[in-house]
C-alpha cells in the first residue's frame, strides 16, 4: 500500500512536470508577435513585432514605447493609401518633436526598390517597414488597406480605422494618441504647419 | 505482468495526451473586415461555346464586379496599379488566342481629384478565340482559367486576387457547323 501511494505521488509529479514543460515549449515556439488583436482593437495592447526597414535594419514596435505611434498598413497598388501618405508626412513633421512616430508597413510584393521609389515620390519622411503576413495576422488579419492603428505612449491602441478618412479626422486621432502632452504644445506646432504644403482632402 | 507494469500501461497514454494538449497552440481569432475572403468578381453563367473541328470560334465571358467595388482595367493609367488579366488553360488539342479586354471606364475618386483611374465596374465582357486541331474528337471540353484582378472601393483596397473560372466548349463535326450557319439573305443577289 505504501509503495502504491509513493508510485501515485511520483506519477503526479511527473505529469505536472511534463504539463508545465509542454506549456513552456509551446510558448517558446509561438511567433514573434507578442499578442493577437481579437475583436475591437481599441484599448488592446498593440502586438509587438520585428520588421525590417528599407535599409535592412530590424525595427521593433517596443522600441517606440513612450512615443505615440501611427501604424499604417499600406501598399503601392492602393490609391487611398497613396492619398494619406503626404498627410502622414506632414503629421510626422509637425508632431514628431512632441513624440509622434509614423510607421508605414508596406504590404505588397512589389519589392524593395519599388516601395522605396514610391515612398520617395510621395515625400515620405517617416519610417517604412517591409510587412509580413504574420504581423497583418497579429493586427486582426489586416486585408483591407489602408488600415491604421493609433497607439498611445503606453503601447495601447486608442483608435483603429479601416479605409481612408479625412485629414482632420486623422489628426484628431494622432492628438488622442499623443495624449495630454500635446495640448500645450499645439501652438508651437501650428507655426511649423504653415511651412509644410501637402495635398488637402 | 506485475501491478506496476499494468499501472504504467494505463498511465502512459494519459501522460502523452496531457503533454500534447499543453503544447498545442490555440489558433488566433481574427477580426478581419467582413467579406474579405470572398471574391468581388464572378463569371456570369454562359452557354457552351460551339466550335467546329479544326476551326476557331469566339467566346465572350461576362463578369460581374461586386457592387461598391471597382477593379483596374487591363490597361490602368498608373503603372503602380495592378491590371485585370484573364489566364486560360485549354485542354490538349485546343488553343485560346489573344484575349480582348474592354476599355476601362475613367473614374475619378473624391479623394484623388487629379488622377483618373481606368476601371471596370458592374458587368464587363472579355472576349477571345478558341481553336481546335483537326484531330480533336467531337464532344464537350472544359476550358479552365482564372481572372486576376485587384479590387478597391472608393476608400479601401483589397490585395490582388483571382477568381477561378471554367467554361465549356462544344466541339462539333464540320457538317453540323454548316447547318448552323445562318442562311444568306434572299435580298442579296449577284
Amino acid at each position: 500500500m505504501k509503495i502504491n501511494l509513493l508510485t501515485f505521488l511520483l506519477l503526479i509529479v511527473v505529469v505536472s512536470a511534463m504539463f508545465l514543460g509542454g506549456r513552456y515549449l509551446a510558448n517558446r515556439s509561438q511567433p514573434a508577435a507578442s499578442a493577437q488583436i481579437t475583436g475591437d482593437a481599441n484599448g488592446q495592447l498593440a502586438p509587438d513585432f520585428e520588421l525590417k526597414d528599407l535599409t535592412g535594419k530590424v525595427v521593433r514596435l517596443r522600441d517606440f514605447r513612450g512615443q505615440a505611434v501611427l501604424l499604417n498598413f499600406w501598399a503601392t497598388w492602393c490609391p487611398p493609401c497613396k492619398e494619406e501618405m503626404p498627410w502622414f508626412a506632414d503629421l510626422q513633421q509637425r508632431y514628431g518633436p512632441q513624440g509622434l512616430q509614423v510607421i508605414g508597413v508596406a504590404m505588397d510584393d512589389s519589392g524593395l526598390p519599388a516601395i522605396e521609389s514610391f515612398a520617395k515620390k510621395l515625400g515620405v519622411n517617416y519610417l517604412v517597414l517591409l510587412g509580413k503576413e504574420a504581423v497583418a495576422q497579429a493586427y486582426g488579419n489586416v486585408q483591407f488597406l489602408p488600415d491604421t492603428f493609433y497607439i498611445n505612449r503606453d503601447g495601447r491602441i486608442v483608435a483603429h480605422v479601416q479605409g481612408l478618412i479625412g485629414r482632420k479626422e486623422i489628426e484628431e486621432r494622432v492628438k488622442k494618441a499623443l495624449g495630454d502632452k500635446v495640448a500645450g504644445q499645439q501652438t508651437a506646432g501650428n507655426a511649423a504647419t504653415a511651412a509644410v504644403k501637402t495635398g488637402t482632402p | 505482468m506485475n501491478a506496476r507494469t499494468i499501472r504504467l500501461f494505463l498511465f502512459a497514454p494519459l501522460l502523452l495526451a496531457t503533454c500534447a494538449a499543453a503544447q498545442s497552440v490555440t489558433p488566433p481569432t481574427t477580426g478581419g473586415a467582413p467579406n474579405a475572403s470572398q471574391p468581388e468578381v464572378t463569371l456570369l453563367p454562359m452557354e457552351p461555346v460551339k466550335v467546329t473541328v479544326g476551326k476557331s470560334a469566339s467566346f465572350h465571358l461576362s463578369f460581374q464586379v461586386c457592387e461598391g467595388f471597382h477593379i483596374n482595367s487591363n490597361a490602368p493609367k498608373n503603372p503602380d496599379l495592378i491590371p485585370t488579366v484573364l489566364k486560360l488553360s485549354p485542354p490538349g488539342e485546343m488553343v485560346t488566342g489573344k484575349v480582348a479586354y474592354p476599355e476601362g471606364q475613367l473614374l475619378t475618386l473624391p479623394f484623388l481629384p487629379d488622377e483618373k483611374l481606368s476601371v471596370y465596374t458592374g458587368t464587363f465582357q472579355v472576349s477571345g478565340m478558341v481553336k481546335t486541331t483537326r484531330s480533336l474528337s467531337p464532344g464537350t471540353y472544359r476550358v479552365r482559367g482564372k481572372l486576376e484582378y485587384q479590387p478597391c472601393s472608393d476608400r479601401q483596397c483589397l490585395p490582388p486576387r483571382s477568381t477561378p473560372l471554367s467554361f465549356d466548349v462544344k466541339v462539333v463535326r464540320g457538317s453540323s457547323a454548316h447547318r448552323a450557319n445562318p442562311p444568306q439573305s434572299p435580298n442579296i443577289h449577284n
